[in-house]
């Protein structure tokens, strides 16, 4: 059982990405949920991604690459660590662990991660290897995840 | 200025790229003392026999050895090693296969050169099987040349000619010298870049020059492989032009960035090639500086196959080099330059990106810089957290 934190509203994770320089873009709050939108370069030599957060209080973020579509990248083959191939939906870490939890900033996790994640497709892309490590759900994870990277 | 100060981070990325495939082509530093120490072990093998013409011999390292820019040839994981066996008591007036008999009796005679020697007609050759073999061609003075140049034996070893290999190394040496000047732009960038680079790893050629032959050297290598290799040109004239053209370009001009002058310096090393018509006869000279009479081009002339081959790979190199800039990602760069410099070269040459962001990541110095993307973390940049991918 973890430290039950209060976390942070949405509207307090909207201004953290709002204002971090990681992720300039749009997005939208209201009540309880937020929207955000931002171009990622993962690296200086890669190409320009357009992703969107939608983020519900009290539930996880959801990380979409919008643009460009991942799936024609992909040529036919199955997107590694995703929820959903269309339109991709990012697994950026392992639920129930710990990894992330609601008080974290989204800019300072969810986003590094979703950059990590857009650098090791475009590996993938170039070696069918995914070498980012990871967990499969149905894979027995938690403490002793025997696939994960650390 | 944002524009072109990305365009310059992209560039100096892109170099940073190339210097990885120079370092996963070239003979290792264990390798490089490895060979140096063994060399100078046949040359005191040499120097210590019963021959009197042997005694104030020499053996020393000349071409891609000497200065640097060795590559390793396609499909093999051998390097050639030139080396000179510097016999200036021999007079250039006896036959030039009678001293390469004298010293391949004096090899043979050494148990452990015996097994591993090989004779190949201007020398002899010791292999270190997976490593590397060299290759040890006879020398002695030469009367008649006022630079110190040697003479070696024709193809035939019927005659001597004129080369000047320690003579060579010097001549490069003090072109890979002279210093590039770059516009106020990059000089920023590049003081900069000494804490802000990139992706983890070099941002730039270590020793342009060098690194310049050593690409080109691959590429063509690469490109005459499923062609004509029989027609692919020289290293020393890939070597003698791109030196020259260096030369002319880190002199006449200021560049953005490394990239840029990379391209120019292998577009302008065409214009190093003299070419006369005598007699009708349409004749190639790339003149070697340090002897006289040695044209590197010289069989450019009785077949003009090899000097239209030598233009046709030119143009096509530099179209590759220049177009890398415009690869969009990661995976197009790396499948731009797998036809350029050979698959598996670049397969390892991404791996060892991938794995030191990979490493920075294990250690918690893996970060996010703005405008960045993935980088080391340093001030003024965004840590990545630790993380575990998840999902199908």
């Amino acid at each position: 059982m973890h430290f039950q934190h209060k976390g942070l509203s949405a509207s307090e994770q909207y201004f953290c990405l709002s204002t971090a320089p990681i992720c300039r873009g749009k997005g939208s709050v209201r009540r309880q949920s937020l929207l955000w939108e931002f171009e990622a370069r993962p690296t200086i030599l890669s190409r320009l991604y357009r992703v969107r957060i939608q983020y519900r209080y009290g539930g996880k973020p959801d990380v979409y690459v919008l643009e460009p579509d991942l799936v024609t990248l992909s040529n036919g083959r199955r997107l590694p660590h995703v929820y959903q191939q269309h339109p991709t939906r990012l697994c950026l870490f392992l639920p129930g662990v710990g990894e992330w939890l609601p008080y974290m900033p989204i800019d300072r996790t969810i986003v590094p991660w979703c950059y990590l994640w857009l650098f090791y497709f475009e590996d993938w892309l170039g070696t069918g290897e995914w070498r980012g490590g990871g967990v499969h759900p149905r894979e027995n994870h938690g403490t002793n995840a025997t696939n994960s990277f650390y | 200025m944002q524009t072109a100060t990305n365009s310059t981070l992209q560039k100096q990325q892109l170099m940073g790229i190339l210097e990885i495939v120079c370092q996963e082509l070239e003979l290792t530093e264990t390798q490089y003392e490895s060979a140096k120490s063994k060399y100078q072990a046949v040359g005191a093998w040499l120097s210590d026999g019963e021959h009197s013409i042997f005694h104030d011999s020499e053996i020393y390292p000349q071409g891609s050895f000497a200065i640097r820019t060795t590559v390793r040839p396609l499909g093999s994981d051998e390097h050639d090693l030139d080396l000179v066996c510097h016999v200036p008591k021999f007079s250039p007036h006896s036959q030039p296969s009678e001293l390469k008999r004298l010293i391949g009796d004096r090899l043979r005679a050494n148990g452990t050169y015996r097994d591993m020697l090989e004779e190949k007609p201007r020398c002899w050759r010791i292999t270190y099987a997976n490593e590397f073999h060299l290759d040890i061609t006879p020398s002695t003075y030469n009367p008649i040349c006022t630079k110190g140049g040697e003479l070696v034996p024709d193809k035939r070893l019927r005659e001597w000619k004129a080369s000047n290999p320690r003579g060579y190394r010097i001549w490069f040496d003090d072109h890979a010298q002279l210093q590039p000047r770059f516009t106020f732009l990059e000089r920023e960038i590049g003081k900069a870049s000494q804490q802000v680079q990139a992706l983890p790893g070099p941002s730039r050629l270590k020793g342009f020059l060098p690194r310049i032959v050593q690409l080109c050297k691959r590429h063509r290598d690469v490109w005459f492989y499923t062609r004509e290799p029989e027609l692919a040109p020289i290293s020393i004239i890939l070597t003698t032009l791109l030196a020259k053209s260096y030369a002319y370009c880190v002199g006449k001009s200021l560049y953005d960035n490394e990239f840029d002058l990379l391209v120019d310096v292998l577009r302008h090393s065409t214009d190093f090639v003299e070419v006369g018509f005598i007699d009708g006869i349409e004749r190639y000279y790339v003149w070697n500086e340090t002897t006289i009479h040695e044209n590197f081009a010289e069989k450019w002339t009785d077949n003009p196959c090899l000097a239209r081959s030598f233009f046709a790979w030119h143009q096509q190199a530099v179209a590759d080099l220049s177009n890398l800039v415009f690869s969009g990602g990661l995976d197009q760069i790396r499948q731009s330059m797998s036809p350029m410099f050979g698959e598996q070269v670049v397969s390892k040459t991404f791996s060892v990106l991938t794995n030191s962001v990979t490493s920075h990541r294990a250690n918690g110095t893996l970060a996010i810089g703005t405008g960045l993307g993935l980088t080391q973390m340093r001030p003024k940049t965004i840590p990545v957290r630790l993380n575990t991918f998840f999902g199908e």
